[in-house]
């Protein structure tokens, strides 16, 4: 930058992009779709209705860290994460699933998801390990790109959510700001 | 033929198994490793014919295990089952010696794809 | 301004408070997590504080956390310091309520950047 910086004209999404600047909720919606139909089965889809997920929930996720930092989040109820795990066991699925085998499958599909969604992100960044659990907390509600799916009937939500807090002063109100 | 499946997920390993008998290679020795560090003593262990490794894993990444193999001079076929598909890591595979990278999601065309002529 | 520099080596520390010191801070140092709780015990509060990640009795990670749970320090910027090999873990420590993050080795301008972003510069500096 050549000009002289009056701190006034900048805004965040000048030097420090948030999601919905470098994905729309369509690629995310298309990636969750591939990985679905390779992981879980070829009939897999995942409708975009939003459902209601119930008090029970788990999610997996990865975090993405480069030029846009977050995470990469699946949150569905404890049971549509058991019964996606068996799914994609098929028939290597034991009788009764532990908390393991769940842990591990789901993580896999979070690492699959936010692996592609990496790829579609400006780099160079690097994934983290799968991790399963309570998801992050949303920091900055303006870097969020979420969507609200059912597969099988049951919701499945994904957002891809920013890790740092917003900037000082950067209220949307600020976006119309005129330099 | 031998092959070792690098991956910290058992989930993964069992699908990157599944899909090697769905593309048709389904009379084969597999080995499974369950990060790099394992799939570095069990390349000189076990001697297998090719490597699919994951990329990401715990202890040894997929990428500083073909590095080390390539560095103790192991020229074993090595190729990438990895969820992350960029251009700038599929040049980093390459020059580290990688014969392909297999991004995940993928399915059993992928797979004849690119070990066709690979595997025996 | 002020600052405080947490950092179990004492080169990182010299390089950190030399970089800082130049845009102005005053700074103030603590070779881990503990020590610097110390600091801030004894009401020096700093508008920023930069924290390494790994260290002997209290790592980065539980720094951060330990004063989320004192709202007096609230008003604390945290910028996370990470090397390249441990950098994928760092969203746990903005999760736990890290503000930014610097990785390991930084240039003067990299840190100055970020400040500017979290209007941290205490002097007006043209980019």
């Amino acid at each position: 930058m050549t000009t002289t910086d009056t701190g006034a004209r900048r805004r965040a999404s000048d030097v420090r992009p948030v999601i919905t600047d470098l994905i729309d909720p369509a690629t995310v919606e298309a990636i969750a779709a591939e990985a679905w139909v390779a992981l879980i089965g070829e009939d897999e889809v995942l409708v975009p209705l939003p459902g209601e997920l119930p008090v029970d929930i788990v999610s997996s996720w990865v975090d993405v860290v480069g030029p846009w930092t977050g995470s990469v989040v699946l949150t569905t109820a404890r049971s549509t994460a058991e019964e996606l795990s068996r799914a994609l066991l098929r028939d290597t699925a034991p009788a009764v699933l532990d908390d393991e085998d769940v842990a591990d499958a789901f993580g896999e599909i979070a690492n699959v998801v936010g692996g592609n969604v990496k790829a579609a992100l400006p780099g160079p960044s690097a994934l983290s390990l799968p991790q399963v659990g309570n998801a992050p907390l949303v920091r900055n509600p303006a870097d969020v790109c979420r969507l609200d799916l059912l597969w099988r009937g049951e919701p499945v939500a994904i957002s891809v959510q920013g890790a740092l807090p917003p900037l000082p002063g950067s209220t949307p109100t600020r976006e119309n700001e005129v330099s | 033929m031998k092959i070792l499946i690098a991956d910290d997920s058992r989930v993964m390993r069992q699908i990157v198994i599944r899909t090697l008998r769905q593309a048709g290679y389904d009379d084969h020795d597999i080995v499974e490793a369950e990060d790099g560090a394992d799939a570095l003593a069990k390349v000189s262990s076990e001697q297998p014919d090719l490597v699919l490794s994951d990329w990401n894993m715990p202890n040894m990444t997929g990428i500083e295990c073909l590095q080390a193999l390539r560095a103790s001079g192991s020229a074993v076929p090595f190729g990438f089952v990895t969820s992350e598909g960029s251009a700038e890591m599929r040049e980093r595979a390459a020059n580290a010696g990688a014969l392909f990278l297999i991004a995940k999601p993928f399915t059993e065309d992928t797979f004849k794809e690119h070990l066709d002529g690979v595997i025996a | 301004m002020r600052a405080l520099v947490i950092d179990d080596s004492r080169a990182m520390r010299r390089i950190v408070t030399g970089i800082l010191a130049g845009f102005g801070y005053e700074v103030r140092d603590a070779e881990h997590g503990r020590a610097a709780l110390d600091v801030l015990g004894e009401g020096w509060l700093p508008d920023l504080a930069t924290i390494d990640w790994n260290m002997p009795v209290m790592d980065g990670l539980q720094f951060v956390s330990a004063v989320r749970a004192n709202p007096a320090w609230r008003s604390m910027t945290m910028m996370m310091v990470t090397s390249e090999s441990e950098h994928t873990q760092i969203v746990r420590a903005l999760a736990a309520g890290a503000h930014e993050y610097v990785i390991k080795p930084f240039t003067a301008d990299a840190i100055r950047d970020k400040l500017a972003l979290l209007g941290l510069l205490p002097q007006e500096v043209s980019l």
